[in-house]
């Protein structure tokens, strides 16, 4: 473990040298564009530290991928650069890498004082500042390149230099914590599909990432073609909002049962025993035409007077349009409704114990809101319903005028990824040996640099034991025929019932380092560069073996791995899972506050097969966990020497 | 066998000519009758569109190979000798009048999928041929009707796909004259003068669209057999809302009827909206008629063009910056605005007016300074445009272009008005704030567009003073573009602002992404394609109202105008007609049952229009092209048509 750490600093001590040489870390942060103000920026943490400290191996692997990358394209700069031309160090997306001599401590995980910007803090230039705009690579490039390929790069380039990536924090519905790292281009779904990866739930269309906000006690799922990016981007930096990932039956219900929003006013027998073929016309009727139909929605809503705590009855209606409500003395034909709000700027979201707060004459709230106002505001509007299905009812249809078609085509996407991965757990139950082949659904979060030949790191250690494995499939039984008691019909979801205790304490948000100039041009294309790549850094330092392991591991042993294996059962169930016992669960269960005590022993190589059906069957193995553990071919490539010296650590350890 | 006389009136020998005589046997078929009448006109042209039309019976006799015996006739019938197709005027969506020739002899159905493989118009089941109102107070009541479009040279082609000639159907190629109507039938028409909307009948109540229903004419029975004459007027329109499969690239013609119709059921009230929308539907046809205005479709662009552009762009500017020194570098940045303008945030309480500033524009950003000089440093203030809401606070004549911007921030909106000195400097600052709200820069592409388009818009304003001059200049006067009601509600100066307002969502878009917009919020409003009829439901002593959607039946209270019930028609079981007493019953699961007699209507016409609309379901699981014409009839006729 020593070596890995002393490689790694000798890398960064490397890079400062390159980067002072070039006299950049002068150079201070100058963000020139507002747009861009945080590129690199995590959610939910104490401090950069301690979101470093979470992440899993791969995420970290992705950011030593950057970091390798500044430095053979410094080096080269280093090599070519004329002495009258500073060549600033480009360093787009690199966090700061977490060294043992960082000068302040990690906090401990009750509440930190807020930090607001790493950067200063570290004395040290490791965190290169942003650059400025330097393209040594393009001309080069282009010349020697056809032109159509050279433009294709250069689009591909300018893209991937804007990339904003942020470290969340997810909070699991068992208290736990994941923590990953989103890019902007990454949509809602990704993310999710991220996590069934990591939590081996069972992939279901219910599974939603969740916002809250407690300042103003409202949250909304967010819908899986958002770009996460942006939504947190509008986070306060002493934003106590979190996200959450548990399963909203309400997500996707308009789809399961479109006759419960679309024929309401209907009795509820004849709705309750509908046959699927009439729900299939119901769903082509509406959102498969040319223009898609909000159900008719109207009646008599509570609405949050200005200002004050009265709320005062209007007639509302729901129109594809906005929601209107009808002008005291007047009908509610078209042409006299008043336009109480359109869609275009405004979220909607779930108000939570709002009689109390704002003496609501319900608990059933819902308010309208941009999606960037995080305080009270009188340009938020508040609306309460008189029971929760009469809620339910609103905020759905408020979706679908908002979204329209594109709901749909989620759920649908949603629905395929469910099927195919229970078609998967089914398969591969019955062959007990690891498939080393990667299952179409999984989709590997974009890679920072294009790397994404990456060798997975090696396996975690497997789950300790029969107990929980036996634990776990009986949840997943349980879960399952929950799932499908839900289908026939949709009870009001109650809106607070299936939110989870808060959990521990508040991670707060820290702010990276500061962004880099968005004109700068990105890194060296993916797979150009590469070969340098591998070039430079064996010039550079004894790397090689070093290059991968997560730098922290020094200070806080080897923490994802226990983290990723005791948070699995939990997390795919919406109850905590039954009581473990004071087992080994016990141990490991806190793995959010950044030092997890030391993991379980190491396992031994043999039981990673024990546990294996068990995973399986709840979804599809993710890549990096079948890779076969003896597979790596010694020598010869370079990046299984990477894994061969990792494993070996691991084992050592 | 006898030989007796039949007496055929031939129109070829003259409207005086005494009818022929010919001289048959019973045992004589229809081809043999025709033979003998043709030899004895001893004129020589071609017979071969002509029929016999049997006048007591009106009917056709379209059996050559049936006998006069068969077909039960005897020495006392009338029979004509006709052409089978006829020059008929049409009235199209779009307003105007075109004579063609259309066949009098097949059914309607039939008919009218001839009347649209001349026009050009795919999936014809989905209209149908209405009787106009009466000539009095008539819908397109040009007095001396003087635009009439002519096709009845154009032959009726067979084939069911036109051959294309210079991207449009071959029969349109062939004259000018031909090409002209072409235009008028794939180029949406200029906006009716606010008057002529006025003038126009509107339905009043839902008991006067009723009667626009009880119009229709039956599919299963020949034009003749309805009366309907030569040079008669009819209108074409669409009468199923089912829209199926539109391809704007095979629908030119289509599509943009429909608009018309949908924009006339618009401005005539046929359908209800609220305000705002009314002000959306008036952008959009602004922007239409634009669009189409400038001849070749301009804009066409696609995003990723864009992209592509801007992306050379920079790519560029950095390879030249990158030659050179850094400051070179900072002069080829992106493109930015900057000017004296005039700022007032009304956020707190002061009555402190605009004050003067130094604003640089540059990004999604608006910067400001206390002057020109200070340009380079520290800005008093900047804010972020992205996502903020962009309003116009404009009065052309009072020389007033303010900038209304709602700016989003964590604790609420910001409000701050922009005031600029002229139109110019107005339409750059307004054209940069909106492409800022939607997260583009000024050096997107579209910014020169997005200039022109307010620019365009603020001329609107100046060049109409006067409200009544309207129509002489290319400019259009707002009231064009709403229903009556918002010209008693608004002048026209009151009217630009919030028309503006919708313009500006919708001012990027192609012509045909405009009218695809226009037809999803005309079918995405709650009426949209009811067609209403008033029944007296049996076991009911007062008349109701019943409407007839696509998907469903509704039962509407007359006086109060509040649905009832609705029945979809995937529970229907059974539906039939008691032809005696004209009243139609219906089956749906779970043991309901409904009757109703119809007031306002011929019940046939009800029954097709709800047989129709089930056989417009089948449609999607066919999949062939070929129109199965013996199930429409099946779902629609009755017994009537058999």
């Amino acid at each position: 473990m020593e070596d890995i750490d002393a490689m790694f600093s000798d890398l960064l001590g490397e890079m400062d040298l390159l980067t002072q040489s070039l006299g950049v870390d002068t150079v201070p942060p100058e963000s020139p564009s507002s747009t861009n103000k945080e590129v690199n920026f995590s959610i939910g943490f104490t401090d950069l530290n301690a979101s470093l400290n979470e992440l899993e191996d791969n995420d970290l692997d992705a950011l030593m991928a950057d970091l390798v990358a500044d430095i053979s394209e410094t080096e080269e700069q280093f090599a070519k650069s004329k002495s009258g031309h500073p060549e600033p160090h480009p360093d787009p997306k690199s966090f700061p890498p977490p060294l043992q001599d960082h000068s302040f401590p990690t906090p401990a995980a009750v509440i930190a004082p807020h930090i607001p910007a790493p950067v200063p803090q570290t004395p040290t230039p490791q965190p290169p500042p942003p650059s400025q705009p330097s393209k040594p690579l393009l001309p080069e490039e282009i010349e020697a390149q056809a032109k159509a390929d050279k433009i294709k790069l250069a689009l591909e380039k300018l893209k991937e230099a804007k990339v904003k990536k942020l470290v969340i924090k997810v909070l699991m519905n068992d208290g736990s914590s994941k923590t990953l790292m989103v890019d902007e281009r990454q949509t809602v779904r990704d993310v999710l599909d991220n996590l069934f990866e990591k939590t081996h739930c069972d992939c279901g269309v219910d599974w939603t990432l969740y916002e809250t906000n407690p300042e103003l006690q409202i949250e909304r799922g967010f819908e899986d073609h958002e770009n996460l990016v942006e939504p947190l981007s509008a986070w306060t930096r002493d934003s106590e909002n979190q996200i959450l990932f548990l399963e909203r039956i309400d997500k996707y219900a308009v789809f399961k049962n479109p006759q419960n929003f679309y024929l309401w006013k209907k009795d509820k027998k004849s709705l309750k025993d509908m046959k699927d073929k009439d729900k299939d016309l119901l769903l082509e009727e509406n959102f498969c035409g040319s223009s898609i139909i909000v159900p008719d929605l109207e009646g008599p809503l509570y609405l949050k007077e200005d200002g004050k705590r009265s709320w005062k009855q209007r007639y509302f209606l729901l129109r594809a349009s906005g929601i209107y409500y009808v002008p005291k003395g007047k009908s509610k034909t078209s042409r006299d409704l008043a336009c109480f709000v359109q869609f275009d700027n405004v979220n909607v979201y779930y108000g939570k114990d709002y009689k109390h707060k704002y003496k609501a004459p319900t608990e059933f709230c819902f308010v309208l809101k941009h999606p960037q106002i995080q305080k009270e505001s009188q340009y938020i509007k508040y609306l309460c319903c008189d029971d929760a299905w009469t809620m339910t009812l609103w905020v759905t249809g408020i979706r679908i005028a908002k979204y329209g078609v594109t709901l749909y085509n989620n759920y649908k996407e949603a629905a395929k990824k469910a099927a195919l991965s229970s078609l998967w757990s089914n398969r591969t139950t019955a062959s007990n040996t690891s498939t080393p082949s990667t299952p179409p659904t999984a989709k590997t979060a974009p890679q920072p640099n294009g790397h994404a030949a990456q060798p997975p790191p090696p396996p975690p250690p497997p789950p300790p034991g029969p107990p929980i494995a036996t634990a776990f499939s009986e949840a997943w039984k349980r879960g399952d025929a929950k799932d499908h008691g839900d289908a026939s019909f949709l009870p009001p979801p109650p809106p607070s019932d299936d939110f989870l205790p808060p959990p521990p304490p508040n991670p707060m948000m820290s702010l990276p380092p500061p962004p880099p100039d968005p004109m700068m041009p990105p890194p060296p294309p993916p797979l150009a560069a590469k070969k340098d790549l591998k070039a430079a850094l064996k010039a550079v330092t004894p790397l090689p073996a070093a290059n991968f392991p997560p730098p922290p591991m020094n200070d806080f042993p080897l923490p994802p791995p226990p983290s990723d294996l005791l948070d699995a059962p939990p997390d795919f169930l919406p109850p905590p899972p039954p009581a473990l016992g004071p087992g080994p669960g016990a141990g490991g269960g806190g793995p959010p506050p950044p030092p997890p005590p030391p993991p379980p022993p190491p396992p031994a190589p043999a039981m990673s097969a024990a546990p294996a059906p068990v995973l399986k069957k709840v979804g599809p193995p993710p890549p990096k966990r079948t890779e076969p553990v003896a597979a790596g071919p010694p020598g010869g490539d370079f990046m299984s020497e990477l894994m061969l010296a990792m494993r070996k650590k691991r084992a050592d350890q | 066998m006898a030989v007796w006389d039949l007496s055929v009136m031939v129109e070829e020998l003259g409207p005086e000519a005494p009818p022929l005589t010919v001289s048959v046997t019973s045992d004589l078929h229809i081809g043999g009758v025709i033979l003998k009448i043709v030899e004895k006109t001893q004129i020589k042209r071609d017979w071969s569109d002509h029929a016999l039309w049997w006048e007591q019976k009106q009917q056709w006799l379209l059996r050559p190979a049936w006998t006069l015996d068969k077909c039960g006739i005897h020495a006392d019938a009338r029979l004509t000798f006709t052409p089978q197709h006829k020059p008929l005027r049409l009235g199209l969506p779009n307003g105007v009048t075109l004579k063609l020739r259309a066949c009098f002899s097949s059914p309607v159905f039939r008919t009218v999928i001839g009347l649209c493989r001349v026009l050009n118009i795919r999936r014809p089941e989905e209209l149908s041929l209405l009787r106009p109102v009466e000539e009095k107070k008539k819908k397109k009541d040009k007095e001396p009707e003087e635009e009439v479009y002519d096709l009845t040279g154009v032959p009726l082609t067979s084939g069911s796909v036109p051959s294309l000639y210079n991207g449009m159907p071959a029969h349109f190629a062939d004259s000018p004259q031909t090409e002209a109507v072409y235009k008028m039938l794939s180029f949406t028409q200029p906006s009716p003068a606010p008057e002529t909307i006025a003038k126009m009948y509107r339905p009043a109540s839902v008991v006067d669209k009723a009667h626009i229903h009880s119009r229709w004419l039956d599919s299963s029975r020949s034009l003749m057999q309805q009366g309907v004459q030569e040079n008669d007027r009819l209108c074409l329109r669409f009468k199923y809302y089912s829209f199926y499969d539109l391809e704007p690239k095979y629908d030119v013609v289509r599509l943009t009827q429909l608009y018309e119709q949908a924009r006339w059921a618009v401005l005539l009230e046929d359908i209800d909206c609220t305000e705002e929308e009314m002000m959306l539907f008036g952008a959009l046809q602004y922007h239409i008629s634009k669009v189409s205005q400038s001849e070749p479709p301009p804009m066409t662009s696609c995003p990723a063009m864009d992209d592509l552009d801007s992306a050379l762009q920079s790519l560029e500017v950095k390879m030249e910056g990158e030659s050179s020194s850094m400051d070179m570098l900072e002069t080829m940045t992106a493109p930015e605005l900057h000017d004296y303008l005039k700022i007032f945030r009304p956020k707190r309480l002061t009555l402190k007016g605009y004050k003067q500033y130094w604003f640089i524009f540059k990004d999604t950003s608006i910067s400001y300074f206390k002057s020109k000089e200070e340009g380079f440093g520290e800005p008093i203030q900047q804010m972020n445009l992205k996502g903020c809401e962009v309003a116009p606070d404009v009065n052309v004549a009072g020389q007033k272009f303010c900038i209304k911007l709602l700016i989003p921030a964590p604790e609420g909106m910001n409000e701050v008005y922009l005031r600029c000195e002229n139109e110019k400097q107005y339409s750059q600052w307004m054209a940069a704030c909106r492409l800022a709200s939607k997260g583009k820069t000024l050096a997107d592409s579209s910014f020169t567009s997005e200039v022109q388009s307010i620019q365009a818009f603020l001329s609107m304003q100046r060049s109409n003073p006067s409200a009544q001059t309207a129509q002489s200049d290319e400019s259009i006067n707002t009231h064009s573009l709403v229903s009556p009601r918002y010209h008693k509600k608004y002048k026209a100066k009151q009217l630009t602002p919030r028309i503006l307002e919708a313009y500006q969502n919708v001012a990027q878009l192609s012509l045909t992404d405009a009218i695809l917009r226009f037809l999803q919020i005309w079918q995405a409003l709650p009426d949209f394609g009811v067609s209403y009829f008033v029944v007296r439901f049996k076991g009911s002593r007062k008349d109701e109202v019943l409407g007839i959607a696509n998907n469903r039946l509704i039962r509407i209270d007359l006086g109060v105008g509040d649905v009832v019930k609705t029945w979809r028609y995937n529970n229907m079981r059974q539906w039939n007609v008691n032809w005696d007493i004209r009243q139609v019953a219906i089956e749906f699961d779970g043991n309901v049952n409904i009757a109703f007699s119809c007031v306002t209507a011929n019940c046939k016409i009800v029954h097709e229009y709800i047989g129709g609309y089930i056989f417009m379901s089948t449609r999607s699981r066919e999949q062939s092209d070929v129109l199965n014409e013996e199930l429409f009839h099946k779902l629609t006729g009755g017994h009537e048509a058999l």
